[in-house]
């Protein structure tokens, strides 16, 4: 296969990644060569892996990437533990929703990492707080994917069920949760999304360790190269999740491969 | 004898909130044979699916009386099941766990409703799709794969709401030819609703017209065609003629203000 046709097959890819070359290059040149600003005030590509190359070998980044894990994780756990039920029963019970509706939809608008500060000072600045604070963020996807999905089932499916004899556990199982996959994990990718802002808004808040901690130190030293490496690593943590979720989406509703739910 | 299945002065009326209520149904009337084959035609909007999911025990009357082996119909229940127009596949599920579906409500053990798939699959022609997903099929074998749910439950009794509707004309005329050829081995009582003529005909011992809505049974014309049918038989002058049998007495309902 000569290069043409590689091209042709892999168009994506290839210009996906001679853009980030090119925008990594152009930073390098530009800040090199045309606006030598001082590393103080910003930073270029080299230092940066340079900064990152250090970090890497060194055990602090590790021990605050797993500390901010411990809260996410713990955090994003409840929310598919509480979200996801309360979606379900949202949106097959008429009454459930419309108790639950204004609730719920003047938390989802509201910019909740304003009630950051609260968290904190009810569940501490541990692992507890922003647990507390990723639960609160990341909880509505679920709980309205869940319900927009639950609401766009097959009312033909539910008929199907009902005419074999199924009972309501039937229905639920059968029918409405893997009906409701699709958006499911649509509603998990946002969820990812903001938990991840509440991580960051928790430890630049109030934390004495953890990746949030460390970019929002690093800015406040001045250590830009430093910050950079918090930031990307975030971007890639960000990126291989949400993937890792499309990629779940395809494995578990395969009909719907043409049909992607955003 | 006694009718297997017994429609006595059934009425049904949907309320809705911001409408008047609707008639769908008033006061009709219709008995079945046990092994009978029976065909529902009449208008668009007549009440002919919504009987149909009365039988299946999803509607209840709110008047009359629906019987069946001399037992009121008050749910759904496993000596009848409905072929569905639009298919009702789980997209989830493979041909075979589609077939499946409603031994499993019903708690049959899993090596033994695989075993009985199995052999509706085959029934069917649907053999070398058993891991097929139903968007990988065409209309017609989606609907392969409806009847062949339809029959691994054993039903004493076929529902088939407008089954062929959706397909096209070639694969329509093979579903029917190949529908008789399962209806002569198992020979269940079917009713089978459509909108078409031809396919009433060529299907059915006995054709019902209903009249517009509110539906009721308007004309019962009997089919007298030879078993087992064959396609050819839709070509003889005979079979023009129970066809135009049927269009006359079902024109008058299509009309509109013809009944006035």
């Amino acid at each position: 296969m000569n290069a043409k046709d590689y091209y042709t097959e892999h168009r994506r890819l290839v210009l996906g990644v001679f853009s980030v070359i090119f925008l990594v290059a152009a930073w390098e040149l530009l800040l090199t060569y045309v606006f030598p600003v001082n590393p103080f005030f910003f930073t270029k590509p080299s230092l940066i892996a340079e900064a990152f190359k250090e970090q890497v070998q060194g055990a602090k980044l590790w021990h605050d990437l797993a500390i901010s894990s411990r809260a996410f994780l713990w955090g994003f756990s409840f929310a598919v533990i509480v979200g996801i039920p309360v979606g379900l029963v949202m949106g097959w019970r008429r009454r459930v929703e419309y108790a639950l509706d204004p609730f719920l939809t003047a938390m989802y608008a509201s910019p909740l990492v304003a009630l950051a500060p609260l968290l904190i000072i009810v569940f501490g600045v541990g692992v507890l707080g922003k647990a507390a604070l990723v639960f609160l963020l990341s909880v509505f996807p679920f709980v309205f994917n869940v319900f927009a999905g639950v609401k766009s089932t097959d009312a033909l499916l539910i008929n199907v069920i009902r005419s074999f004899g199924g009972t309501e556990k039937d229905l639920y199982f059968k029918v409405i949760l893997p009906s409701t996959m699709p958006y499911l994990i649509a509603g998990a990718r946002l969820a990812i999304g903001r938990g991840l802002v509440g991580i960051i808004v928790g430890e630049f808040y109030a934390a004495s360790e953890g990746i949030g901690f460390a970019i929002s130190q690093a800015g406040d030293t001045y250590r830009l190269p430093d910050m950079f490496v918090g930031i990307i690593i975030l971007s890639v943590i960000a990126v291989v999740l949400t993937e890792a979720m499309r990629r779940l989406e395809l494995t578990v509703a395969p009909w719907r491969a043409g049909e992607e739910v955003r | 004898m006694l009718p297997f299945i017994r429609a006595h002065d059934i009425t049904l009326v949907f309320q809705s909130k911001n409408r008047d209520p609707v008639t769908a149904i008033n006061h009709l009337n219709l008995e079945i044979a046990n092994g009978e084959f029976v065909s529902i035609v009449g208008p668009s909007g007549c009440g002919k699916s919504t009987f149909l999911n009365m039988l299946l025990g999803l509607l209840r009357p709110d008047s009359g009386e629906l019987q069946m082996d001399g037992r009121t119909i008050t749910g759904p229940g496993q000596e009848r099941a409905m072929v569905f127009q639009e298919f009702g596949l789980l997209p989830w599920r493979t041909v075979t766990a589609n077939v499946e579906l409603g031994l499993e409500l019903k708690g049959i053990a899993a090596g033994k409703r695989t075993k009985r798939a199995m052999e509706l699959i085959r029934l069917v022609g649907l053999e070398g799709f058993e891991r097929h997903y139903p968007h990988e099929l065409s209309g017609g074998m989606k609907q392969r794969v409806g009847l062949a749910r339809a029959l691994a439950t054993e039903p004493e009794v076929l529902l088939m709401d407008e089954p062929f509707a959706a397909l096209d004309a070639q694969t329509r005329d093979l579903m029917q030819s190949e529908l008789l050829q399962i209806w002569e081995r198992t020979r269940k009582t079917v009713l089978f609703v459509t909108h078409s003529i031809e396919e009433a005909a060529y299907l059915s011992d006995r054709v019902i017209v209903m009249t517009a809505r509110p539906g009721r049974t308007k004309e019962t014309l009997k089919i007298q065609l030879p078993r087992p049918r064959d396609y050819e038989m839709r070509l003889t002058p005979e079979f023009n003629e129970i066809k135009s049998r049927i269009w006359e007495v079902l024109k008058e309902e299509l009309m509109p203000g013809s009944r006035r």
